[in-house]
């Protein structure tokens, strides 16, 4: 397991209690797992992804993610609608593993309301959580 | 972990040999209880299950390599449930444990968990002079290429459900008819067939629920459904 100081935790992203990430811009945002969760998943196996078009609110399940024979929930970080899903996780689910804020996004959503992620923890906030 | 953490103790509950979908909605309202922490202890359900044939999540049918109208002579049914890892076969004399387990607060990864089930299943074959060991090919507890335990979890909200199954003196003949955890050429194996001999049920729950507590480094303190604040 890896320590809080060598967690990849960009700036550039909000986080949420679940350790799910978000990435806004122009009213979409990208959403996936944090470094802090996927080390804590180990190797995943199989991520299993929301249909576009679905809508969801901040905090239900949009898919699964799959490591080490144990199935976990994703959650919603905000509410809003999918408009693409990271389809090369198909093939390639370490992605998550090894960049979970680039190549290892999960999916891209129409923000149900653009201030949304606003109330979303900073970097500096989610070390606070992370350190307990 | 490396630091030892003094932890609350668990709650345990043994139930008699349960229906699969009766012993499913029961794990399901302990995780609710768990998740809106109704239930503040960590718990750990241990059964047995009429047969059944259990499929993880993602997987199909393509690892039963029997017919429906076969299964249904024999009386045993397929259910597709939410946890990880393919298909598996419960039936009495195996011995099923459910934790149900907030995992930050037990401060565990998933990955950590995982190991330490296969630990409490190793540590109480050991009991009974079996040397049982993890496999790089697949997780659960292994004689040589023979399968003796396997593990299947799902974690919601951050609480674990599902568990482990130990093959005590379960009857092997339906595991026959499958390739189990998704793997062609895989035996499974029971303590009976490695003892070629049955060793006392009752006596292997007690070693379970012993390394539960050695594994955990905490104290299981038994309770039964009704005592539980749930509904």
């Amino acid at each position: 397991m890896k320590e809080i100081s060598e967690l990849k935790l960009p700036e550039n992203v909000k986080y949420t209690e679940d350790h799910e990430w978000v990435r806004p811009a122009d009213g979409k945002a990208r959403i996936g797992i944090s470094d802090y969760a996927q080390d804590q998943l180990g190797d995943i196996v199989y991520v299993e992804l929301p249909d576009i078009g679905s809508t969801f609110k901040k905090g239900e399940a949009f898919g699964t993610v799959e490591s080490v024979k144990a199935v976990s929930d994703l959650y919603m970080p905000v509410g809003g609608e999918i408009l693409s899903t990271n389809t090369a996780l198909e093939e390639s689910p370490e992605w998550v593993n090894g960049e979970p804020y680039d190549e290892g996004w999960m999916i891209e959503i129409k923000l149900a309301a653009v201030t949304e992620p606003d109330s979303l923890m900073s970097r500096d906030a989610y070390i606070e959580l992370l350190k307990g | 972990m490396n630091q030892k953490i003094k932890t609350d103790p668990w709650f345990c509950i043994e139930l008699p040999v349960t229906e699969y979908h009766e012993a499913l909605a029961i794990q399901h309202r302990l995780l609710n209880a768990r998740i809106n922490r109704v239930i503040d202890k960590e718990m750990a359900l241990l059964l047995e299950h009429f047969p059944v044939f259990t499929i993880g999540r993602r997987r199909g049918m393509e690892n039963l390599t029997v017919s429906a109208d076969f299964l249904k002579k024999e009386n045993i049914s397929v259910v597709q449930i939410e946890r990880g890892g393919d298909i598996t076969f419960h039936g009495p004399g195996q011995i099923i444990c459910y934790p149900i387990v907030h995992l930050r607060s037990m401060h565990l990864t998933v990955v950590d968990f995982v190991t330490a089930l296969e630990e409490v299943m190793i540590q109480t074959v050991a009991d009974w002079g079996i040397g049982a060991v993890r496999n790089q090919m697949n997780r659960g507890i292994w004689i040589k290429n023979c399968k003796l335990g396997s593990i299947g979890i799902a974690v919601r909200r951050g609480v674990s459900f599902h568990g482990f199954a130990l093959n005590v003196n379960t009857a092997l003949k339906p595991f026959d008819w499958i390739n189990p955890c998704g793997l062609a050429g895989v035996k499974m194996t029971s303590m009976k067939q490695v003892l070629s001999k049955p060793p006392d049920l009752n006596r292997v729950y007690k070693n379970v629920k012993r390394h539960l507590q050695d594994v955990f480094d905490i104290e299981l303190i038994k309770k039964t459904l009704v005592d539980l604040p749930f509904s």
